[in-house]
């Protein structure tokens, strides 16, 4: 009779000890499964919204007088343009998207607008990411809602700012802020108007946040140690949002999760090896006959590791299931991410059937051996 | 044939060492039907296991058919044990999850599968089993478990059957019936060396050795 045969039998046979060892590893997977589910989708979702928002770090020149700063939006000192490679090449940081502006506040047509110009986003090294913004070629311009409506500018249009012309790529649609005054442009062309050469007076950035593990200490403390060690005549303000709010909530629950999860796995271990041990002690005399009936050392410890990877297999499945189906479900309130977030990581369901019968295997390594080491006389004296 | 010569065997226990076998000689010819009596712990079952190759003595021979088994090695004892050896117990030990079909073709023999079945079925029809054949030992009585044992025991027709106790759960008709088959495998050339408190084997018997402290 063929070992696997055997194993399956088995497993029919014990129902309540094969339930058992099923349960454990059903919860094992299913818990990971959800809290890893959750967790990716919840990442998802902060990047999501922080994209949404903006740029969150300001890196202004240090001399800046921020009372001044929010007032007129940015800072009336300026530094080198060649600060955001400077900072971009700087490994370690937890930048992303970084861009090079510089803003003035001018009169143009006898009206107050704030002239912009953006140079093209610069990634750190490694962290090649899509532009959040729209990128400006030089000679073109955008033009802010109020101003297009007031001088009744159309795209293509052809304008003069300074003595420079340029050509309207567009006429912006309402923002609601102080963008509908902006006219922006490329920097270099902005340098040009404003006589500012190499000259920018404000990077702006995405932190990814993801460097704070330790929710005691402020990040912004982090973040200006990185800089002041780069670029010292600087100051960087962070811009708080609901979206450092939930990745701090991530960051616990990814907390919470490094600690429960191996905790969940060696009690799972000792309970699969304790019921593998019972497994042992119950099958004492069929060890003992099948010793008898000439059945090798290996083939009884295939009896038994075989069973946990059988019983690991379909726990692993089943685990699976039930996993994604908590987190579809619970996932949401749990930890408050968009139900559309969380999607089924099929990817976890191979790493699942490979990892939970080697789990399985590995609690059951001990009392297979115990099973091997039984002395087959001993048990078939005991009569 | 067996062949011991001076085995001994000792247990080691927290209370000191026990010798359950002393200087035990004994030769068994082919064909012939031993029954081994005795006291209790006075070494009949340490002394069958040792024959069967599943208890190492402490010193001494044991040569069956020709092989010295001990000096072989664990695999091939197995194997010569799976084909050469067959074991009846008072306790049936029967595979629980297995019906009686699976339990006889459990041990691992020569041949196709096909041919394995085949004489597993006609083993269990000659032993009144074939109405039986894919019920579970717990559907059965104890006459029946310990025929379908004898049936595990003969499917790879051994040399040797070592049977310890086989009538001691069963009623007196059941037991003639069980001492019936092993001395059909008796005249059938086959050695049978039987530990039996009962009286039944003794008029199939050609000797009988009586153990004491380990003993002849």
């Amino acid at each position: 009779m063929k070992i696997f045969q055997l194993i399956l039998r088995e497993i029919i046979h014990r129902k309540l000890n094969s339930l058992l060892s099923l349960l454990a590893i059903v919860t094992a997977v299913a818990l990971f499964v959800s809290f890893f589910t959750t967790g990716q989708a919840s990442k998802r979702e902060t990047t999501r919204l922080m994209r949404n928002i903006g740029f969150n770090l300001r890196i202004i020149p240090k001399e800046t007088d921020i009372e001044k700063f929010w007032i007129t939006g940015y800072s009336e000192y300026s530094m080198p343009e060649n600060y955001v490679y400077k900072l971009a090449s700087h490994e370690g940081l937890s930048y992303a998207h970084l861009t090079a502006t510089l803003q003035k506040k001018v009169t143009w047509r006898m009206r107050e607008i704030i002239l912009t110009g953006i140079a093209p986003e610069v990634s750190p090294p490694g962290k090649q990411k899509t532009p959040m913004i729209f990128s400006i070629e030089q000679g073109t311009v955008y033009i802010g809602f109020a101003l297009a409506r007031h001088f009744g500018l159309k795209n293509y249009d052809l304008i003069d700012i300074f003595g420079k012309p340029f050509t309207i790529k567009q006429c912006l649609s309402e923002s609601g802020s102080e963008d509908d005054i902006r006219i922006f442009g490329h920097l270099h062309d902005v340098q040009d108007i404003l006589n500012m050469g190499n000259q920018i007076n404000e990077i702006k950035a995405l932190h990814c946040l993801c460097v704070v593990e330790d929710s005691n200490i402020n990040s912004l403390s982090i973040l200006r140690e990185q800089l002041a060690g780069v670029l010292p005549d600087t100051k960087v303000i962070l811009i708080s949002s609901i979206a450092s709010a939930r990745e701090k909530q991530r960051m616990m629950s990814e907390k919470y999760f490094g600690f429960i999860i191996p905790f969940l796995i060696v009690v799972c271990m000792a309970w699969i090896g304790v019921l593998a041990l019972l497994n042992v002690r119950e099958r004492r005399h069929e060890i003992g006959i099948m010793r008898a009936l000439g059945y090798g050392s290996y083939k009884i410890a295939y009896l038994f590791l075989g069973k946990a990877v059988v019983i690991g297999l379909i726990g692993a499945v089943i685990g699976f299931g039930i996993g994604t189906g908590l987190a579809l479900k619970y996932g949401p309130d749990i930890f408050k991410v968009t139900a559309n977030a969380i999607n089924p990581m099929f990817k976890l369901l191979y790493w699942a059937v490979i990892a939970s019968p080697a789990f399985c295997a590995l609690s059951a390594f001990i009392p297979a051996m115990i099973a091997v080491a039984q002395d087959p006389a001993l048990i078939l004296r005991e009569e | 044939m067996v062949h011991l010569e001076k085995l001994n065997k000792q247990y080691r226990t927290r209370s000191g060492d026990i010798k359950a076998l002393d200087d035990v000689s004994l030769h068994v010819k082919e064909g012939e039907l031993v029954v081994v009596r005795g006291p209790s712990g006075s070494g009949k079952t340490t002394l069958l296991l040792s024959i069967g190759g599943m208890l190492r003595p402490t010193k001494g021979q044991v040569i069956v058919d020709n092989n010295d088994i001990y000096s072989l090695s664990n695999k091939e004892r197995a194997r010569f044990r799976a084909e050469n050896i067959g074991f009846v117990f008072q306790m049936f030990h029967l595979v629980p999850y297995l019906n009686i079909f699976e339990n006889v073709l459990l041990s691992s023999g020569i041949g196709t599968k096909q041919k394995r079945q085949k004489e597993a079925e006609e083993l269990l029809k000659r032993l009144n089993l074939s109405d039986r054949l894919y019920h579970k030992p717990s559907e059965l009585s104890a006459g029946e478990k310990q025929r379908t044992a004898i049936a595990r025991a003969l499917i790879n027709q051994p040399k040797i059957i070592l049977a310890d106790e086989p009538t001691g759960n069963l009623d007196p008709e059941k037991s003639e019936q069980i001492i019936g088959y092993l001395e059909e495998f008796h005249q059938a050339g086959g050695i049978v060396i039987v530990v039996t408190h009962g009286k039944l084997v003794d008029q199939y018997t050609d000797r009988i050795i009586y153990l004491k402290n380990g003993q002849i």
